[in-house]
């Protein structure tokens, strides 16, 4: 969830002009319904993944295609996100290092965390999420005298339905996140209790970041307003520029970098741990040596995009025209379908 | 939200009157108010092995079976085998009172009749029995009689004993561990008093048979945490246990780890404390290094003076030690990627005086920092193993070559000189020296890094070091907690802020086990 | 097995990590502070031929003070005529031998010329090239930008550092905008309202009734007045009056220095702005749409000129209102001189479309697109409240009643 920072303000106003960040928390909170319905079909089967679910409930050829499409889609991602972090470095700080390098170190990592287990993964973003939280609320106090007066005014101007496909754009953001969870799922508790305790969790970590999110767009809306905000490719990072302490520090971007990396180090690892598990489940491939091959996967398709324009439009690409979609799609047709197949089995009896 | 306003309430709104501490119930604690009874006494204190019984027979007769216990190390042996054991035992003719001595008369007639010492007294509940024996008393049972004799027997070493010369503290007490086991546990002792504290004997070291002795707090200590460590400290196959540092290495998790997975300490204060906060201490002999598990990374910046002082002071100091051990781990590496790879972040005027300052030194950024480190470890090694006097002539050499010959010569640029002073510096605001030296390791790894690839590469270390300490675990706890996995309560009162004595109203949690460490709120 | 197996693995790890360390210091895109001239001033100029630009550098060479460790700032400054910012680059980059530094550039001086053609082609590098703040002040001069950084002050200071400092304590002064290049573009992205720099001149012994001892060698600089731009092309001056009606206007003034001086020898005052407020209020009168100003001011009275008496409590109270008044008049004066320029240029510098946007924007779509033909007709209201907070540490006037020379 963390990298979602550094480009969703450009993506809102783009397609809604200065209304942009009115829409990211709702936009956000869509994912929530979604998360749900992953963890009810958890309750009933307990200790599988979505995959696993997919089998049992549309028989294992269906079941298997889901799975080859979720490797694919995961993997393909986790490598553009793999990409972006190149992308962010070399273009904002470091220009002369060759991007290569970026790849490796953060791939590294990923690898480390990813061979250090899911529990050490989920205690990394537990350490470094306040992390983030405190980057971005420094980032964002400190550009508040940078703020240009009225730019969020007025409200509304476009009327409503520029919001909607606003949406449509930032909606992508909450779904790769219920992707992950589908992956995880096999790995969550299943008692009720907790399971009432993880609902809570799910809706809480969407509104955190979707308000998050949302006072990001609306900071960089305020300070660059609505035009440059589209124009400026990480706003976040030229927000991180134009602070000013007084006159002892300018611009910490590349301390707020740092932060970043880990976000991202967060989410490439998700990534890579969903096309893990999906290889696990569906071609039944286990162990480190199938890791390291999807982590070269990875870094394979990022120097395929070494190219940072292609590279962010293909990202916009794959959030919405195939994550969106299909985790849309798939998770509402699974629950829907286990749904039905319960009630007829009542029936039934 | 609510929980989280429960929570606030719960650590700021000071308890009236209320009772902060509170033991868990034992089962024993009835038996507490009954009448004293030897058995009974000698199965609750029996676990620990440091209590002693000793039973014999009144002046022969098989009638009256006794049995008298104290805590080793606490009673006089010498008073007691010279003026208890021997008039009671020791048969003296022509006391025709003592002929017709039975179980109704005996605490009477031993009292008048046998027993010279001045401080003497009888006694009728369990409760005083066991409150006397741990206090360092001795008491007498006899049978089945219905009270106790106690002795006042206390006599503890008190030579030898000084206060640690590397955990020195100025509010608390000046007390330390000795080499001897014995006296050891007696100071434990001596600041918890109460049946629930045990001491478990076992002894290591196929030809030096050290004794080694753990010890916990029934039911405060997590039963897991305590069978672990004694099945790791009995597969131990060694022939000599010298030091608590062997047994360090032998129990630890993560043997490649440069981080201390187990704590250490030479006061007696600090072993009390940690063990009511639910840990388990090793005792060796011949070392006045406890060993205290299970650890986790916070705990060693914090030290126990924080617990004596006024929880405000005790915030900021922690704050600053916090502070301190960051600066320590990143300053070189910062001040290298800033001047090498990131200009920008410098303002203008100081950037003109950094660069004015490395006119004509001879090294890259990386290589000065290096170099002043390294020269700056050998300053510290060369000092430490130094007779003191000696030992001052190298602060005093460092001082001039580093600090102002250095600089003059254009071998160093001025305010490399002040970044690896500040490091220095900031790694002695570390207070367990196990953890400082971690911290001095890991700096070099991260100046490389910091040369070759900035802030990437310091960003990529510490978040490799951050992956490598939550991947660690002492003693199934995991080291990072309670920061990850979040315990949002142990945060709040006992990781970078102390609350106040009266909020801390429950032990840390460690693992998933929580007790309540105040009366009334943990049993809801 | 399994835990073997890993313990390799680690082992392996371990192993290509500690060579990787080993062979990073191959040192990618490194660069020692030392080896650096950091760039402090740019100065953009049109070049001879057509379709070129004259760009001045202006580095700083750090030197170490002989003996003491103080830095001494030396200028090298480079002029080039280029088509490009990165040719200008290498060609400074050709004759320096050392790297120039952009992160450190804090002031772009567009010389008159450049500004009248236009000058984005040649910002897009500041505002793109990842080194460059966007809080780097944009100012214009009044002939070249080369003369103008090229300049020796009195004080041995950088001038593109003196504008720095300058611009820096603008806030104080409040008689001239402080632009930096995040707010030019932001005004550019409106698309509305016409972008406005401030303008340094230099200023010789002499000139606009300062003078100096002209015996040490330099100049001095001072800001003042704004030029207007359509676009990125410079349109027209505004003088320095109308620039602090522009400052009034825009909500922007801080702390200023103001009198009320006029040649009719009244009595007049002078003193300093502690806090103003500017609201703007959208009024329909009758159907015609029109801008309210509403300026609000506090004001100090620290000196009075031109009382021949002493006066009493409630006279002093009364002169106090008389001053309030006169200070009113002045910032009135000073704003309408603005909306006349504003007018006469038919360009909203001003920025009033965008006002009319945020607070009826249906209106403003009605007349977004005739809108700078509205500009002339326009109607605008300025309203000035000036409270006057204290008159210092005395009341009254030091002449006494006793030696009443100036009176009638």
């Amino acid at each position: 969830m963390g990298t979602t920072f550094l480009p969703v303000a450009s993506i809102v106003s783009a397609a809604c002009g200065r209304d942009g960040w009115m829409i990211v928390l709702p936009a956000f909170v869509l994912g929530i319904p979604y998360g749900l319905m992953v963890l009810s079909l958890l309750s009933q089967f307990p200790n599988k993944n979505l995959l696993q679910i997919s089998e049992i409930v549309f028989g294992k050829w269906i079941g298997k295609l889901i799975g080859v499409f979720y490797i694919l889609i995961t993997g393909y991602f986790g490598g553009l996100l793999l990409g972006q972090a190149g992308d962010i470095y070399e273009r904002s700080i470091m220009p002369l290092t060759p991007i290569g390098l970026f790849y490796l170190g953060t791939i590294i990592l990923v690898f480390y965390l990813c061979k250090s287990g899911i529990e050490v993964f989920a205690r990394f973003s537990e350490a470094v999420f306040p992390l983030i939280l405190l980057a971005l609320i420094l980032n964002l106090t400190l550009s508040i005298s940078r703020i240009e007066p009225g730019e969020l005014l007025p409200i509304l101007s476009e009327g409503v339905m520029p919001l909607f496909w606003g949406g449509l754009k930032v909606a992508p953001f909450a779904m790769e996140y219920i992707l992950f969870m589908a992956g995880i799922s096999a790995f969550l508790p299943t008692d009720m209790k907790e399971i009432g305790q993880l609902r809570r969790e799910v809706c809480r970590a969407v509104f955190l970041v979707g308000i998050l999110d949302m006072f990001v767009a609306l900071q960089q809306i305020l300070v660059f307003g609505p035009f440059e905000t589209t124009r400026v490719v990480y706003g976040l990072l030229v927000l991180g520029k134009m602070v000013e302490v007084s006159r002892t520090v300018a611009g910490v971007e590349s301390l707020f970098l740092g932060v970043w990396l880990g976000a991202l180090v967060i989410k490439i690892s998700a990534f890579l741990f969903t096309t893990v598990w999906g290889l696990e489940t569906v071609m039944n491939l286990k162990g480190l040596k199938w890791q390291i091959a999807v982590c070269s996967v990875f870094m394979g398709i990022a120097f395929g995009f070494v190219r940072g324009s292609a590279l962010i439009s293909e990202i916009a690409f794959v959030d919405n025209y195939l994550i969106l979609p299909f985790a849309a799609i798939w998770i509402l047709g699974l629950w829907g379908a286990v749904r039905w197949k319960k009630g007829k089995n009542i029936r039934g009896n | 939200m609510r929980s989280w306003m429960k929570m606030f309430k719960e650590l700021t709104l000071r308890p009236k009157g209320r009772q902060v501490r509170k033991t868990p119930a034992y089962s024993f604690d009835e038996d507490l108010n009954k009448p004293v009874s030897g058995p009974k006494v000698k199965e609750i204190l029996s676990k620990s092995s440091d209590v002693v019984f000793r039973e014999f027979y009144l002046q022969g007769k098989e009638s009256i079976p006794c049995i008298m216990a104290g805590v080793d190390g606490l009673v006089d042996k010498n008073l007691l085998d010279q003026f208890v054991l021997k008039p009671l035992m020791v048969d003296l003719p022509g006391r025709r009172e003592l002929a017709q001595v039975t179980l109704a008369n005996v605490v009477d007639s031993t009292i008048q009749y046998l027993l010279p010492g001045l401080e003497i007294k009888k006694i009728s509940k369990l409760g005083d029995a066991i409150n006397a024996i741990l206090s360092g008393d001795a008491v007498i049972f006899f049978g089945e009689s219905k009270e106790a004799i106690v002795i006042g027997a206390r006599g503890w070493a008190n030579s030898g004993i000084n206060e640690p010369v590397a955990e020195s503290v100025i509010k608390g007490p000046h007390e330390g561990f000795t080499e001897t086991l014995r006296i050891n546990t007696s100071l434990l002792r001596r600041k918890i008093k109460h049946p629930s504290l045990r001491l478990i004997s076992l002894k290591l070291g196929e030809l030096t048979n050290t004794d080694i002795v753990v010890t916990y707090i029934d039911k405060v200590a997590s039963p897991d945490v305590v069978s672990e460590v004694l099945r790791r400290l009995s597969v131990i196959k060694m022939d000599g246990v010298l030091e608590s540092g062997y047994v360090e290495e032998m129990i630890e998790d993560f043997p490649y780890s440069p981080f201390p997975q187990i704590a250490y300490t030479e006061r007696p204060d600090v072993l009390a404390g940690k063990l009511l906060e639910g840990k388990v201490g090793i005792m060796v002999d011949g070392t006045p290094i406890v060993l205290v598990v299970p650890a986790i990374l916070t705990q060693f910046l914090n030290v126990n003076e924080d617990y004596y002082q006024r929880a405000m002071t005790a915030i900021l100091f922690r704050f600053v030690r916090y502070i301190g051990a960051f600066i320590a781990i990143t300053a070189p590496s910062v001040y290298i990627a800033v001047t090498t790879f990131h200009q920008e972040i410098i303002p203008t005027d100081l950037l003109m005086s950094i660069a004015a300052g490395r006119e004509g030194v001879p090294f890259p950024a990386l290589l000065e920092a290096l170099l002043m480190t390294i020269v700056l470890e050998i300053l510290q090694e060369a000092g430490l193993r130094l007779p003191k006097p000696i030992g001052q002539t190298i602060g005093i050499v460092g001082a001039l070559i580093i600090g102002d010959a250095a600089v003059k010569a254009s071998l160093v640029s001025p305010l490399m000189v002040i970044v690896i002073g500040i490091t220095a510096v900031s790694s002695y605001a570390i207070p367990y020296y196990d953890l400082s030296l971690a911290v001095r390791l890991t700096r070099f790894p991260l100046m490389v890094l910091a040369g070759s690839l900035g802030f990437f590469g310091v960003s990529v270390g510490l978040y490799a070091g951050l992956i490598h300490l939550l991947s660690l675990r002492s003693f199934g706890v995991p080291y990072m907690s309670p920061i990850a996995p979040m315990r949002i309560r142990s945060l709040l009162q006992d990781t970078f802020v102390r609350a106040p004595w009266w909020a801390m109203k429950r032990r840390p949690q460690l693992l998933e086990i929580e007790n309540p460490r105040s009366g009334g709120k943990g049993k809801e | 097995m399994e835990t073997k197996r890993h313990q390799k693995v680690n082992r392996i790890a371990a192993l290509i990590l500690i060579v990787c360390l080993l062979f990073l210091p191959g040192c990618w895109g490194k660069r020692e502070v030392e080896e650096l001239a950091p760039l402090i001033g740019i100065g953009f100029d049109l070049g001879k031929k057509p379709g070129t630009f004259l760009i001045t550098m202006q580095l700083a060479k750090p030197k170490q003070g002989g003996g003491e460790s103080v830095a001494k700032i030396e200028d090298r400054t480079f002029s080039v005529e280029v088509a490009s910012a990165r040719e200008a680059t290498e060609m400074v980059y050709k004759i320096s031998s050392r790297i120039p530094f952009m992160g450190s550039l804090k002031v772009i001086v567009i010389g008159e010329g450049a500004a009248k053609a236009g000058f984005n082609d040649i910002i897009d590098f500041a505002q793109r090239f990842s080194e460059f703040r966007r809080t780097m002040f944009l100012v214009l001069t009044k002939g070249k930008a080369q003369t103008l950084l090229n300049m020796k002050l009195r004080d041995g200071e950088l001038p593109a550092m003196s504008i720095k400092n300058h611009m820096e304590q603008g806030n104080n002064l409040s008689t001239f905008p402080t632009v930096r290049l995040g707010h030019y573009l932001t005004i550019l992205g409106t698309q509305s309202t016409a972008p406005i720099l401030p303008i340094v001149e230099s200023i010789k012994s002499g000139e606009d009734g300062i003078e100096y001892n002209n015996e040490k060698e330099g100049k001095e600089l001072h800001i003042q007045g704004a030029g207007v731009l359509h676009g990125d092309q410079l349109v027209d001056y505004l003088t320095d009056q109308e620039t602090k009606g522009y400052m009034w206007l825009e909500n922007n003034v801080q702390n200023r220095l103001i009198n009320t001086m006029d040649d009719k020898g009244n009595v007049s005052f002078g003193g300093q702005v502690l806090k103003s407020k500017t609201r703007y209020k959208l009024v329909n009168n009758n159907g015609v749409i029109g801008l309210q100003y509403q300026i609000q001011a506090s004001i100090s009275v620290d000196e009075v000129i031109g009382i021949k008496q002493q006066l009493s409590e409630p006279e002093w109270v009364d002169l106090m209102n008389q001053a309030e008044n006169s200070y009113a008049k002045v910032i009135k004066e000073e704003c309408e001189l603005s909306i006349i320029k504003e007018r006469d240029l038919s360009l909203d510098f001003l920025g009033i479309g965008r006002l009319i946007e945020e607070r009826n924007s249906s209106y403003w779509k009605t007349i977004k697109d005739q809108w700078e033909e509205k500009i002339a007709d326009f109607p605008l209201t300025v309203n000035v409240q000036v409270s006057v907070h204290h008159s210092g540490m005395s009341s009254s006037s030091s002449t006494t009643n006793s030696v009443e020379e100036g009176k009638e």
